[in-house]
């Protein structure tokens, strides 16, 4: 209605400037008939507006004086009109409407001008109301045809909304299986001809070939002549070109479900490949776990703020944590104040200046000490800059200890020779106070208090020159008569040296020797000493009322192994490191040297053999000895020297038990 | 709710948009008719001036002379507007036009048919008491170099009548040697009214090869066309200039204060001046029948019918 309305208007004030037009140009035209009082032509104007114009009712001039000059009414002149509109010299024009009663009139006043002057007006009589009814019938034509439109579109729009909502929900399901995580969705329906049977195409090998749920211009390596080589997105705008593009693309939303179609299976395959790297990764992080774990360093990462990002499981023992204990917290949540406070500046200094540090440090209450190795390093990102400090740090006490052992061998090593230059320089001294003592012996009356004396003077000579002896043969490489032994026999013979003077003692030897060990190389003399020094130790440790078992087998690996056990006094542990020290003994002043088991250790070692204590027995020779529960507390210990020597090359062990 | 409310106020705005105010109609009843009659002004003193050009050109350049004669003698002086020059010739004799302004020509006319007889002329704008005709043609026509190049040619002239439009230039012609029939057409401008321009843009248009108008002419369609476009071949002799006469039987009172009147009029006074400038007159002095004997005996050599 409210375009009819606009047209109306339109439509009146057309018809209005019309009427205008035509009074004016009526005056234009009668200016000069007027001058000239040319009433036939006057009188044609106003005829020929009239009939020209079928909705000019009337037309008629008026002089300057009002007179009228001619007009287009037959019977007469309307009195009423000729003064109802009149007209002033200033006004260009005047338009009123005119009521007759059965018509609606625009009536035009326009005035006759010549030179300024005026000379006359035309006054022009224009029907509206044939107008009305034309406007009437326009506006009832306009609103049926407004509503056969608004209902035409509405069934039409119904159709196309029922159309396109039909598969919008159809992209909506398919939008909301992908968020359920169902990747298997297909929302475009099936091409009616496809790539192949545009182009006629037969490459089997084209990734789009036969894939009628592929839309080609997403597949990327196409094979048709026109397809640009590369992803979507360069070859995308070739194929807005291609004419297989141009017929199967269809309209926006099948666009749309061929776009999530493609966005899902890119999607999907992007997943399969995420998987396979998180895998991957998983499996890497899991070895590299491993790796950490497996290690005996303990190793952590801290970032900035020294917060510990990971660790590994050394690291968890020896914090006493577990591993999600660790994580996220900082020094001063694992370590007292101080020793994190310290931490903390070494890590700060780190980050700072980009440098390693390296420090062996002792941690541990007095008593379980431990020595530990630390490498603290920088940890940088990809850019150089200095994100974290990886710590990683190992238990070297066993390393200390061994090193103080060497240190300590490294002494004796000195003391050794010191001590050999010493025995030799003594030595000859030594033989001529024994020589003169054994001489004068000869003189001196037996059973006189010199006899008495030399004799102590002899003994005690004979004393030192064994010492003597003992420390050349500890400190100095004698030649030795190496040759294929059976131990056995070694042992025999050290046995009957020892035996009978054991025996007085009521300390009894037992043998569990094994026949048919292999041969050793050694020198049967040396070895027969080294035998007697450990015999005759244990004997000391026993004193009296005791047993020694002396043992031979073969090892694991071959080696020839014997051993001295006895059922004495037993070894403290804090001797046990150093019993084959030289001139180390628990025997009482003038009762041992000191340098026996230092001797046969000298021995062994020269033999490429080893030799190992056990105190207290080891259950097994206890029994073995059938020791158990005899006497008290101390004398059931007892110790055990182990010595392995290395087969003949070339032996094999005859195992007889 | 809130939608609902919405919609209706639409719905009301729709249906509502159609109504408006219609506009107010003044009752006429046109069935109470009567006859219209023309009441005829009585003691006018009737001048007309040779329609040579527009009635509005005419009216524009006379209508300040008329105010001035009705002012000074008291008369009651009307413009009126003769179609063509014939007309102006016939009202002079019906006594319809009591006081004539034309050319020479027309006044020989008048002058023997009627026995209007001359009492005063126009000075030309450019202050000579004689006024001449002029042959024009385009000023890009390379086939007319001069008067001679006329022969065979079409031409335009104002009007039969016309002094400086047609029977001076044709005198022109005769005294060159070239007659009526040397032309291939002789045409007159189409009236009523503004002869004058008409052959100029009759000219300029094309559609005549030359055409004679008075001089001055060309100054009046300046507004209306590059007058450099137009190129005056020949200028002919002077001859008197244009003329006031009175028809037979018009009292000599009336046309001895006309007269007084005309020829009191003063250039030098600027109101004057301007009715002067108006009507494109210089000044006007008093004349007598004798002054158009020159006109009268060239209208002799070229023959012309002044009955």
């Amino acid at each position: 209605m409210a375009a009819s309305r606009v047209l109306s208007r339109a439509l009146l004030e057309e018809h209005k400037s019309r009427g205008l037009l035509i009074a004016g140009n009526l005056a234009a035209w009668a200016a000069e008939p007027i001058l000239a009082t040319d009433f036939l032509r006057l009188k044609n104007l106003v005829d020929e507006a009239v009939s020209v114009n079928e909705d000019v009712y009337y037309a008629f001039i008026v002089n300057a004086r009002g007179e009228i000059l001619v007009h287009t009414f037959t019977n007469g002149f309307p009195v009423q009109l000729k003064t109802v509109n009149t007209l002033s010299d200033s006004q260009g024009s005047n338009r009123i409407l005119l009521n007759t009663g059965d018509q609606l009139i625009y009536d035009f006043a326009v005035p006759v001008m010549v030179a300024g002057d005026r000379f006359g007006t035309v006054r022009l009589g224009l029907l509206r109301t044939r107008l009305s009814r034309a406007i009437s019938n326009l506006s009832q034509m306009m609103l049926l045809g407004t509503g056969l439109v608004v209902t035409l579109a509405g069934l039409t729009g119904a159709m196309l909304a029922r159309t396109v909502g039909k598969r919008i929900e159809s992209l909506h399901q398919s939008i909301d299986r992908v968020m359920r995580g169902d990747l298997d969705v297909e929302t475009a329906p099936p091409l009616k001809r496809n790539c192949w049977d545009i182009m006629q195409c037969t490459r089997q090998e084209c990734p789009a070939y036969r894939e009628s749920h592929l839309r080609c211009w997403y597949v990327a390596g196409t094979l048709c002549p026109s397809c640009v080589e590369g992803e979507y997105a360069k070859k995308i705008e070739s194929c807005f070109r291609c004419v297989v593009y141009k017929a199967c693309s269809g309209d926006e939303i099948q666009k749309l479900a061929d776009s999530l179609d493609f966005m899902v299976r890119t999607l999907k395959n992007h997943l399969s490949d995420l998987k396979a790297v998180g895998a991957t990764l998983s499996e890497q992080q899991q070895l590299l776990e491993t790796v950490l774990n497996a290690t005996p360093d303990f190793v952590s990462l801290q970032d900035k703020d020294s917060v510990y990002r990971s660790v590994n499981k050394a690291f968890c023992e020896i914090v006493d944590r577990n591993r999600e204990e660790v994580i996220g917290k900082t020094d001063f949540d694992l370590f007292p104040r101080a020793r994190a406070a310290a931490n903390r500046e070494e890590d700060l200094w780190i980050l700072k200046s980009g440098e390693a540090l390296t420090k062996e440090e002792r941690v541990g209450k007095a008593g379980a000490e431990r020595w530990i190795h630390l490498v603290k390093l920088p940890v940088r990102a990809n850019d150089g800059t200095i994100i974290g400090v990886l710590c990683s740090g190992r238990d070297i006490t066993e390393f200390k200890q061994l090193q103080e052992r060497i240190t300590q061998s490294q002494k004796m090593e000195a003391v050794g020779q010191l001590t050999a230059g010493i025995a030799h320089e003594i030595n000859t001294p030594l033989g001529i106070v024994l020589g003169y003592a054994q001489l004068l012996l000869d003189e001196v009356e037996t059973g006189t208090q010199v006899h008495a004396d030399l004799k102590l003077i002899e003994k005690h000579t004979q004393v030192c020159r064994k010492i003597v002896a003992d420390l050349l043969r500890f400190s100095r490489h004698t030649e030795s008569k190496m040759a294929a032994l059976d131990i056995n026999e070694v042992i025999e013979e050290a046995l009957a040296v020892v035996q009978h003077t054991f025996g007085l003692e009521r300390v009894v030897v037992k043998r569990r020797l094994t026949a048919g060990l292999s041969r050793i190389t050694g020198d049967a003399e040396k070895l027969k000493q080294a035998l007697v020094n450990l015999l005759n130790n244990a004997f000391d440790a026993i004193g009296s009322d005791g047993a020694i078992l002396v043992s031979s087998s073969v090892g694991e690996t071959g080696e020839v192994l014997f051993s001295v056990a006895d059922s004495g006094r037993g070894i403290p542990s804090e001797h046990m490191d150093k019993v084959f020290d030289p001139f180390f003994t628990t025997k009482g002043v003038g009762k041992g040297t000191g340098l026996g088991l230092s001797v046969t250790f000298g021995i062994i070692r020269d033999h490429g053999g080893k030799i190992e204590v056990q105190s207290p027995l080891p259950s097994v020779v206890a029994e073995q000895m059938e020791i158990m529960g005899e006497g008290g507390e101390d004398r059931v210990k007892g110790a055990l020297f182990t010595v392995r020597l290395p087969a003949e090359q070339g032996q094999k062990p005859l195992l007889l038990s | 709710m809130q939608m609902r409310v919405c919609r209706a106020l639409f719905v009301c705005f729709l249906l509502l948009s159609g109504c408006g105010r219609d506009e107010q109609a003044t009752r006429v009843d046109l069935t109470k008719r009567q006859s219209v009659n023309l009441t005829e002004q009585k003691d006018v003193i009737t001048y007309a001036f040779l329609p040579q050009y527009s009635h509005t050109v005419s009216y524009q350049r006379h209508h300040l002379l008329i105010e001035y004669l009705s002012r000074e003698t008291g008369l009651n002086v009307k413009q009126i507007f003769p179609n063509t020059f014939d007309d102006h010739v016939r009202m002079v004799g019906e006594g319809r036009i009591d006081i004539s302004y034309s050319n020479p020509f027309v006044y020989i006319k008048i002058a023997r048919r009627f026995e209007a007889r001359a009492f005063a002329r126009a000075v030309e704008a450019y202050g000579k008491e004689n006024f001449r005709g002029q042959i024009i043609c385009r000023a890009d026509n390379q086939e007319i170099r001069g008067l001679s190049d006329c022969r065979g040619k079409r031409w335009i002239a104002v009007d039969a009548s016309s002094a400086g439009g047609y029977l001076y230039p044709l005198g022109h012609f005769a005294e060159h040697g070239i007659k009526r029939e040397d032309f291939a057409t002789i045409d007159f401008a189409p009236g009523p009214g503004g002869k004058q321009e008409n052959v100029v843009l009759a000219v300029y248009s094309g559609k005549y090869d030359i055409g004679s108008i008075r001089e001055g002419t060309l100054n009046v369609v300046a507004n209306k066309i590059d007058i450099s476009e137009i190129r005056v071949i020949a200028n002919t002799r002077w001859y008197p200039g244009w003329v006031f006469a009175a028809r037979k039987g018009l009292a000599p009172e009336v046309t001895g204060k006309i007269n007084e009147a005309l020829c009191g009029l003063d250039s030098g006074d600027p109101k004057q001046k301007e009715i002067l400038t108006s009507a494109d007159i210089f000044g006007i002095i008093p004349a007598g029948d004798k002054d158009f004997d020159a006109v009268r005996n060239l209208a002799d050599r070229l023959s012309m019918d002044l009955n």
